[in-house]
């Protein structure tokens, strides 16, 4: 029975990626009602690799929630598990609006060992990721992130914003961040032949992103910015493929940290599995 | 004003597409990427997705086509496809109305 349901899932074909392409910014965009969206992440900083596994499924046209796994290798410190978050996104208006609205709300458990930077948040900086493993991984955290997501889509491009709060349900006070994207196809029509290298299948974009202090000591002293031209590849198989060098923009962000997303879309998983109960 | 006078021009001229066998080509390419996963590969429904090739979708003007394949409707299941650039919409629409 497992096996058939593997093989079944397997068997799916693939779609394009749901997301926008943007590694930490949000856009409207949501995942397909009963599609699943698998997606590796991998940050490259001084001294470290972080990996992130996500598991995207759109449970409505309104609804989108994800899963991740997040771990990190670091230099002459070997690798570790740094924990778990689950997120849900809410598009609260039907329909196309000059501006889209999504709600955020992810619930998140890692250690202080966690170097996924999917979001840089209250006082976040470079010397955060010095710290060794054997103690940063005593600092557990539980944390409820929120998110407003504001999406425009104008003439082909998507321009996207989030605002950022999250609380350490700990007594410690609200941080804040911010994201911004803006982002397009290389070509707006699509040519009539299927094509793997032609220009409707790439995607550019830049986003910047960093944190804006805490609930007492609100701004952007002390506080860490980054700014990251993306480019996106859709291939035909349904897999994208995404490289971002991000560059620090102050003495607290690191000076370079690249990014890169390999991600593949299952149409109607949540179909199948309905078949098979 | 501006706005109105460039949506009623826009609407006036309809799908910039319309007849072109090659858009039709690029919508095929489209809908099987993005629609055919709920509406069949030939367009003919599946489960709440309708057939696309009812005589009512197919007399429909191609400008409520676009709509929408830009809007969806959410309510129902079908989601907004706004995200695609508006000449990738109406190469979907182009596809759909060749389905006659």
């Amino acid at each position: 029975m497992k096996t058939s349901i593997l093989l079944l899932v397997l068997s799916a074909a693939a779609l394009s990626a749901a997301e926008g392409p943007y590694y930490v910014t949000y856009s409207a965009q949501m995942e397909e009602p009963g599609n699943l969206e698998l997606a590796f992440d991998q940050v490259a900083g001084n001294p470290f690799l972080s990996s992130i596994m996500e598991l995207e499924y759109g449970v409505k046209t309104w609804w989108t929630t994800e899963f991740y796994l997040d771990g990190q290798a670091t230099r002459g410190e070997g690798a570790l598990f740094t924990g778990w978050r689950i997120e849900n996104r809410i598009r609260p208006w039907m329909g196309e609006h000059r501006i889209n609205p999504v709600l955020y709300v992810e619930f998140e458990d890692i250690n202080g060992a966690d170097k996924s930077l999917k979001e840089i948040v209250g006082h976040d900086v470079a010397d955060d990721q010095l710290v060794s493993n054997s103690v940063a991984r005593q600092d557990h955290q539980r944390e409820v992130e929120t998110k407003l997501i504001l999406s425009s889509n104008v003439r082909g491009w998507d321009i996207s914003t989030n605002l950022i709060g999250e609380k350490n349900l700990a007594a410690e006070p609200w941080e804040f961040g911010y994201a911004f994207g803006a982002s397009r196809p290389l070509a707006f029509a699509a040519t009539p032949n299927p094509c793997t290298f032609c220009r409707e299948n790439f995607s550019v974009g830049a986003e910047v992103f960093g944190g804006l202090g805490t609930w007492g000591q609100f701004g952007v002293a002390g506080t860490s910015h980054y700014v990251a031209p993306i480019l996106a590849w859709q291939l035909p198989s349904g897999a994208q493929l995404m490289v971002s060098p991000a560059f620090g923009l102050n003495g607290n962000s690191h000076a370079l940290l690249v990014r890169f997303t390999v991600s593949y879309e299952m149409e109607q998983i949540g179909r199948l599995f309905r078949r098979r109960s | 004003m501006k706005a109105a006078l460039l949506l009623c021009a826009l609407l006036a001229s309809g799908n910039p597409y319309e007849g072109k066998p090659d858009a039709v080509r690029a919508g095929a390419k489209l809908y099987a990427r993005h629609c055919a996963q709920c509406h069949g590969r030939t367009a003919e429904g599946h489960g709440r997705a309708p057939s696309l090739r009812t005589a009512a979708v197919q007399a429909a003007p191609p400008e409520d086509l676009f709509h929408t394949v830009t809007n969806g409707v959410m309510r129902r299941g079908m989601p907004s496809w706004a995200h695609l650039p508006a000449e990738r919409r109406w190469q979907i629409v182009t596809y759909l109305r060749s389905l006659k």
